[in-house]
């Protein structure tokens, strides 16, 4: 292994310099190659087998500076171990980006869109940073040979523009059935995490999400609680239709198992305010004050009252449970009470389970208890409390018909639970975009190809220098297909030439296999990619490299926003 | 749970605040260690309002702070994220990857001398199966382990505050900002809009939920939180939030915010400069909006444009430049100014202190500290009051120039680590009594009548402590007096006041920003902040100085 260093220091803003130095930092692509292997179908097959040649390159920030990333290859997973020790592990190309500390500006603005795109789109981040630089190296080859860079820019907005319209013609609209929905899900999460947790996870997220889609609205994935717990290993990781809850009853006679219990969920201060704060107050004798205290008391007691009381008439002497949650506060006296009457209560729920709690169990959150009635009340089958260390959580199941769940994440540390949790959000947003889109295209590579074939095509149309630029254009979305190819340690070269003959003899899409290195019918093989996140990387990658390619000036942008 | 303490929560944020907010928790570490060791009766100060106690995974009881603290990427050096006693060796290790892996470790940031010592000396006392945190045999008059190798953190050694944080953190204490650096040019968080917009990015907004939650949730008697925030950087905007969403969520707590603001300002910047002033007056207004009580510290001058020398102490020799020294004298000062909400017997609630402090509007107070109280040997309470004349005994630490010749409004102040035999006066009888304070029979009585003469008008309470204000290291040797002997606890004479000297530094403030070409600032308005926005914070700055103009008939 011999690592080129590539130091970064801020260079001056001169012409063409910047267009160098992201190619640089990124143009061969293997500045993040590690992350990005579009994975496959079925079987083991998204994570290939052997390595890759041992190639790359560490990318080294300022002396003090902190992590230190370089790039692997498809198998080799960047663990990242920061100065004091704290590990993250990731193959996700957002959360690699995030995690470094970028200096270079130039670098920084790719990093920047490209965790832009994440934001809105989930997914694509490495793509984007890829393409973004292999349009730069490409672009260099014609400017260095004198061609103006607002005709190449030219021949970019004409080539995105053609790539958009042949996007819209693979895409394949279907009806998003579970099995699509598992596919696009595979494919998303197999490139964020090993085989068996993907498969794991894959299915989870889809039937998460399958629960929460009511037809006619759009999916609020704020509906899908994502809770983690530190517990067992990584593959215990399942969803439970019903919600968990990180916290516990406060009080050490209140069960810690009900079953068929009627859940109250409310938003009403059960907590005694010491009367000192009311700081109004004077007394002129003990007595005096001793009667102030009993009536302020009183109020909070009839409060528990009335919840005691509503306990009574539903349960009836039945063996029911009743279980109140409350986003305030309940102090241990108020506790104490409800204990006495074997409710369950919970306190200081968060605002954002609330309505969860309804849209899971039934029932209407309270905010005063004059009104409260049966018809306020939840129902859930069983409801359970488990500790860990200091730590509590309440387990609320056997809901009927839920529309809001909870994925609660497993992992025996820090790093695995955060590595789950990432590719869980992506997973979802994957599959919500699929379902929103109403349609899929194939991805290992199989979209890039054909779109750099029909801007091949395409450029005979286009008159005068700009056709260099769709020639350009059409090059750098190659980067794709090699890039996987390499990273699954087949010689790209080869691959690519492949994978191209086979397109243009089969008229289907084709993508790399990454088992075999051969060509392979992605539709055939279920490797789905979401459409808007395609389309998106077409829009936003042409924006950037126009930008910079135009603009030496831009330089500054990514730089401190106080030199503005 | 914590038997009937009225539990506290506190946030620190931003990186300066770190500084205090490790010296704090050092200094109350140390009070503990007395504590816990000596045949004293339980010190006066009840911990449990501002620490838990926990429980880890393998059953250990930990005793940490009740803290979140925020700061950027690339600033905790060797700290970290999770750590302390809650980590498990075996455990992290585990990895959930299948096939190669390639590592990318930063260079280790070595520990310096002084945290390798802590370690080494916490290594043995782990063994006994409770963990504590403690760094000082039981039992030993003179610490041992400092004695034999006084390892004192060097000024120049210490970079970040962790490099001499003693304390434990509980893992759900940190929050890291990602998207900002702590170092470097770009990525900096350094205008009130984006500390703003950090909290309403729906990431780290749940982060500090689930954080606040867990911390809330196990508290039977929560009366507040203690938010210590820096105002010269963006991060006056993320205490602006998080004071607001505190606001929202727990009503009816007290919220008590430090505005801290490390001294010098770097004047070779004028940029810089102007930020600090748009930072400050931003976050001092919107804090003011939604906490109960706010007060500026900083041993800077002033808090305008222009740069005034930091103030000085009369028995103190510090380095003003050194965020290490600045943040010692501010966290002694916090540690007497909150004594009163964290007693013992009869605390003042955070809520009812701010209460008394704050009427009619005046949210906004300025604190001062005398940093040691010069008692000297064989003087009594009174003789040293007297001494000061009608001088003000504290030097103000809140950026607000001098306060002679201004009115304060409500005061709390608090004494503490005077011994019982000097509160009162000791003549033989039958001496013509040098001024009434000799009279009283009371030290309580005495710091009462003082406050009485010295502003007859104002509203004041006061507390007298006999426990004093711990300054072991890692606390910088600062004493001029006593150059050589080691000092470990000293006296302070501390002071929260609402005093019309507030009424000249907001209004400074106002006529500063309305003479600033804003249009000229445009990155500072591009992270959200309008030109409207600005408007009507020069008209709450406004309103704000209003209430603090003399001689207007608000005598309460």
């Amino acid at each position: 292994m011999q690592p080129r260093e590539t130091t970064a220091p801020l260079p001056l803003p001169t012409a063409g310099r910047n267009r160098r130095a992201a190619a640089a930092l990124w143009g061969s692509g293997q500045g993040l190659r590690g992350a990005r292997p579009r994975g496959q179908g079925a079987g083991p097959r998204g994570v290939a087998a052997e390595s890759a040649p041992p190639e790359g390159r560490e990318r080294q920030r300022r002396p003090n500076s902190r992590a230190h990333v370089s790039a692997g290859s498809l198998h080799k997973r960047p663990r990242l171990v920061s100065g004091a020790g704290d590990i993250k592990l990731t193959k996700d190309g957002n959360v690699l980006l995030r995690e470094m500390q970028i200096q270079h500006p130039t670098a920084s603005l790719i990093a920047k869109v490209a965790t832009a795109q994440d934001d809105i789109t989930g997914d694509g981040t490495t793509s984007n940073v890829l393409i973004i630089g292999e349009l730069l190296k490409q672009a260099d080859l014609y400017i260095s040979e004198g061609l103006h860079p607002r005709i190449i820019a030219e021949g970019f907005e004409a080539a995105k523009i053609k790539a958009l319209e042949v996007l819209e013609k693979v895409k394949v609209g279907k009806e998003m059935k579970r099995e699509i929905l598992l596919d696009v899900a595979r494919t998303s999460l197999r490139t964020k995490v090993r085989a068996d947790l993907a498969d794991v996870l894959t299915k989870a997220v889809v039937d998460s999400v399958l629960a929460i889609r009511r037809p006619g609205y759009p999916i609020d994935l704020f509906m899908i609680e994502i809770m983690e717990m530190k517990h067992k290993s990584e593959t215990d990781t399942k969803l439970i239709r019903g919600l968990v809850l990180d916290h516990g009853a406060r009080h050490p006679d209140m069960k810690k198992r009900v079953e068929d219990a009627f859940i109250l969920t409310c938003n009403v201060s059960l907590e005694y305010e010491k009367t000192e704060v009311n700081s109004g107050f004077f007394y002129k004798t003990a007595e005096e004050k001793e009667k102030l205290v009993k009536a302020e008391r009183k109020f909070i007691e009839d409060r528990v009252q009335k919840i005691i009381d509503l306990k009574d008439k539903v349960c009836d002497k039945s063996s029911k449970g009743f279980v109140v949650i409350n986003q305030k506060g309940i102090d241990p006296f108020s506790l104490d009470t409800l204990a006495k009457h074997g409710i369950v209560a919970l306190r200081r729920a968060k605002r954002r389970n609330m309505e969860r709690l309804s849209l899971a169990c039934g029932g209407i959150a309270v905010n005063s208890l004059e009104d409260l009635s049966v018809d306020c009340l939840g129902h859930a089958g069983l409801v359970y409390e488990h500790t860990l260390g200091e730590e509590k959580f309440t387990f609320i199941e056997d809901c009927i018909n839920p529309r809001s769940v909870t994925l609660l994440v497993k992992g025996p540390n820090k790093h695995t639970l955060t590595q789950t949790k990432d590719a869980l959000r992506d997973g979802l947003r994957a599959i919500k975009n699929a379902i929103e889109d109403g349609c899929v295209v194939p991805g290992a590579g199989a979209v890039e190809v054909a779109i750099a074939e029909a801007l091949i095509k395409y450029k005979r149309k286009i008159k005068g220098g700009a056709r260099l630029g769709v020639q350009a254009f059409a090059d750098a979305l190659l980067i794709i297909p090699k890039v996987l190819a390499q990273n699954s340690g087949y010689d790209l070269q080869e691959t690519l030439v492949k994978v191209q003959a086979e397109h243009v003899e089969s008229k289907q899409l084709v993508g790399v296999d990454l088992n075999t290195g051969e060509p392979m019918v992605a539709e055939d093989a279920r490797v789905w990619d979401n459409y808007c996140v395609k389309k998106q990387l077409l829009h936003s990658c042409t924006a950037i490299a126009t930008n910079l390619l135009l603009v030496d000036e831009i330089m500054r942008a990514g730089m401190s926003s106080l030199k503005g | 749970m914590a038997g009937g303490a009225r539990e506290v929560l506190t946030l620190q944020l931003g990186h300066f605040a770190g500084f205090v907010g490790a010296h704090w928790w050092n200094q109350q570490d140390a009070a503990l260690d007395r504590s816990g060791d000596a045949k004293e009766p339980p010190g006066e100060l009840c911990p449990d309002v501002l620490f838990r106690t926990g429980r880890t995974l393998h059953g250990q009881e930990t005793y940490t702070p009740r803290l979140i603290l925020m700061d950027l990427k690339g600033s905790l050096s060797s700290l970290r994220e999770e750590g302390g006693p809650y980590r498990d060796r075996q455990l992290d290790a585990a990895i959930a990857w299948q096939g190669k892996l390639t590592t990318h470790k930063e260079e280790l940031d070595p520990k310096n001398p002084y945290l390798q010592d802590l370690l080494s000396a916490e290594g043995v006392l782990s063994s006994d199966g409770v963990w504590r945190v403690k760094s000082i045999p039981k039992g030993k008059g003179p610490p041992p382990v400092t004695a034999a190798k006084p390892v004192i953190p060097l000024e120049g050694g210490v970079r970040v505050w962790s490099d001499f944080l003693r304390v434990h953190l509980h893992p759900r204490s940190i929050c890291m900002i990602h998207k900002y650096n702590h170092e470097g040019e770009a990525g900096r968080l350094e205008a009130f809009g984006q500390g703003e917009s950090v909290l309403k990015e729906p990431g780290y907004l749940e982060m500090l939920e689930d954080r606040l939650h867990f911390y809330v949730e196990e508290c039977d008697y929560l009366q507040g939180f203690q938010i210590l925030c820096d105002l010269h950087d963006g991060f006056s905007g993320v205490g602006a939030k998080a004071a607001e969403l505190l606001q929202d969520e727990y009503s009816g707590r007290g919220i008590m915010t430090w505005g801290l603001l490390p001294a010098p300002y770097n004047l070779g910047e004028p940029q810089k400069n102007i930020y600090r002033l748009l930072n400050t007056t931003f976050g001092l207004v919107h804090l003011a909006a939604h906490s109960s009580l706010v007060c500026p510290l900083s041993l800077g001058g002033s808090l305008g444009l222009r740069p005034e020398r930091p103030v000085s102490f009369p028995h103190l020799r510090y380095d003003a430049t050194l965020p290490f020294h600045c943040s010692a004298i501010l966290a002694t000062a916090l540690d007497t100014l909150t004594a009163p909400y964290r007693l013992h017997c009869a605390p003042v609630s955070m809520a009812h202190l701010a209460d008394m402090l704050s009427c009619a509007g005046k949210k906004v107070v300025t604190a001062g500290a005398s940093i040691p109280f010069p008692l000297g040997p064989g003087q009594s309470l009174p003789d040293t009051l007297m001494q000061f004349g009608g001088a003000t005994p504290w030097t103000p630490l809140s950026a607000c120039g001098d306060p002679c010749g201004t009115r304060c409004f409500a005061q709390s102040v608090v004494l503490r680590g005077v011994d019982r035999a000097c509160h009162t006066s000791q003549l033989p009888p039958g001496t013509p009594l040098p001024s009434p304070l000799h009279a009283c029979t009371t030290g309580e009585d005495v710091l009462a009548q003082y406050l009485e003469l010295q502003e007859p008008r104002a509203l004041s309470s006061s507390h007298l402590l006999r426990s004093p204000c711990s300054v072991a290291p890692p606390y910088p040797h600062l004493f001029s007096s006593c150059s050589q002997q080691a000092v470990d606890s000293i006296p302070v004479f501390g002071a929260l006041c609402s005093s019309s000297s507030l009424h000249r530094t907001l209004a400074g403030l106002a006529r500063e920003l309305t003479k600033l070409d804003l249009r000229r600032w445009a990155s500072f308005m591009d992270a959200g902040v309008e030109l409207d926005d600005v408007q009507e914070l020069l008209q709450d700055l406004h309103s704000l100085a209003q209430c603090y103009q003399e001689g207007d008939g608000l005598t309460d």
